[in-house]
């Protein structure tokens, strides 16, 4: 049983999905779904459609280089069957994977950081340009409203009762 | 009741008659809506994706001498024919000097078919074009040669002398 790659969107294919189109040079296109498959027949460029694999790694939205993709490498040459080998292999996959999913969340607050410290230079250049925009204190104190108490007396709430 | 039945009678030939008329219109309308679909330059969008019939265009993928031929029978199936299924065609398009001539009634194995075709690990297999490789009677090669990818399917349908032949298999 061989996971494969999507040719468009580079998600993995599990067996029993997908479509492999032959083209008459014998290359072989694998698409996980019909929508890789008909962007593909747009002749539409994954490179240049935003939600694939290979825009995201283009643009540095996902990691490119790290050590945890070299266990991922597609092998044509078959091991011998070793049962340790084997047992470890399979105690390891899933903590790769953990480790993987961790670099990414690094990966990813690391490029947001950047823009976070960006945003902050933004925002101090234009509190530089326009401070005569925002009002000064002592003005600010000046224009509070005063609550004003006024003090009816009885006899006269009684006698608007009475003319209503 | 002379009366009653030829008023049942004239009522049942309108309802037929509208019927019909209403499915003349169903196959006007479809017929402009398969000539007004946008024709592309790409052979992809050409390709109509379906089962090879009669009058079904192949192209001819080893060195028999025919370029291309139209099928008039598909030996598989109340539909049509499909990858590895055999069809008789007539041979529409030839080299000069081949083995076969225009005109002539050949038997072919299909190798690609443009229509998908489901395989044994559940995935689809989907080709470029319609080709076919020209056998005879006995199921026999007529050429020496095959060109282009073909499926390993045929292993399942007896045409080992393809596949060897073949440039790639798929």
């Amino acid at each position: 049983m061989r996971l494969e790659k999507c040719w468009f969107c580079s998600s993995t294919i599990y067996p029993g999905h997908g479509i492999q189109f032959v083209r008459n040079d014998a290359k072989i296109f694998r698409f996980c779904r019909s929508k890789c498959h008909k962007n593909f027949k747009m002749k539409r460029n994954p490179r240049k459609v935003k939600w694939t694999k290979a825009y995201r790694c283009l643009h540095g939205k996902d990691m490119t280089q790290d050590s945890t993709f070299e266990f991922e490498r597609k092998r044509n040459r078959p091991e011998r069957y070793d049962r340790n080998v084997t047992a470890q292999t399979l105690k390891a996959i899933p903590l790769i994977t953990k480790i993987r999913h961790e670099r990414h969340k690094k990966h990813i607050t690391e490029r947001q950081k950047q823009g976070k410290t960006k945003q902050r230079e933004r925002d101090a250049k234009e509190l530089e340009q326009d401070i005569q925009m925002l009002p000064k204190k002592d003005t600010m104190l000046s224009t509070q409203k005063t609550k004003v108490v006024v003090k009816v007396s009885q006899q006269q709430t009684e006698e608007n009762l009475m003319e209503e | 009741m002379a009366a009653f039945l030829r008023s049942k009678c004239s009522s049942v030939g309108r309802t037929l008659m509208g019927g019909l008329g209403n499915n003349l219109f169903g196959a006007v309308n479809s017929s402009v809506e398969t000539v007004s679909r946008p024709s592309h330059c790409d052979p992809i969008f050409q390709q109509i994706r379906t089962f090879i019939q009669m009058r079904t265009n192949l192209k001819v993928v080893d060195n028999s001498g025919a370029k291309r031929v139209m099928c008039i029978q598909s030996l598989r199936g109340k539909k049509g024919a499909r990858l590895g299924d055999t069809i008789i065609g007539s041979v529409k398009e030839a080299q000069p000097r081949g083995k076969v001539k225009k005109g002539d009634v050949v038997y072919g194995v299909v190798v690609r078919a443009a229509m998908k075709r489901g395989r044994n690990d559940g995935s689809e297999i989907q080709f470029d074009d319609n080709a076919i490789v020209l056998v005879n009677n006995k199921g026999e090669l007529i050429g020496t040669r095959v060109f282009g990818p073909v499926p390993h399917e045929l292993r399942k349908k007896k045409h080992l002398k393809i596949l060897a032949l073949a440039e790639h298999i798929v």
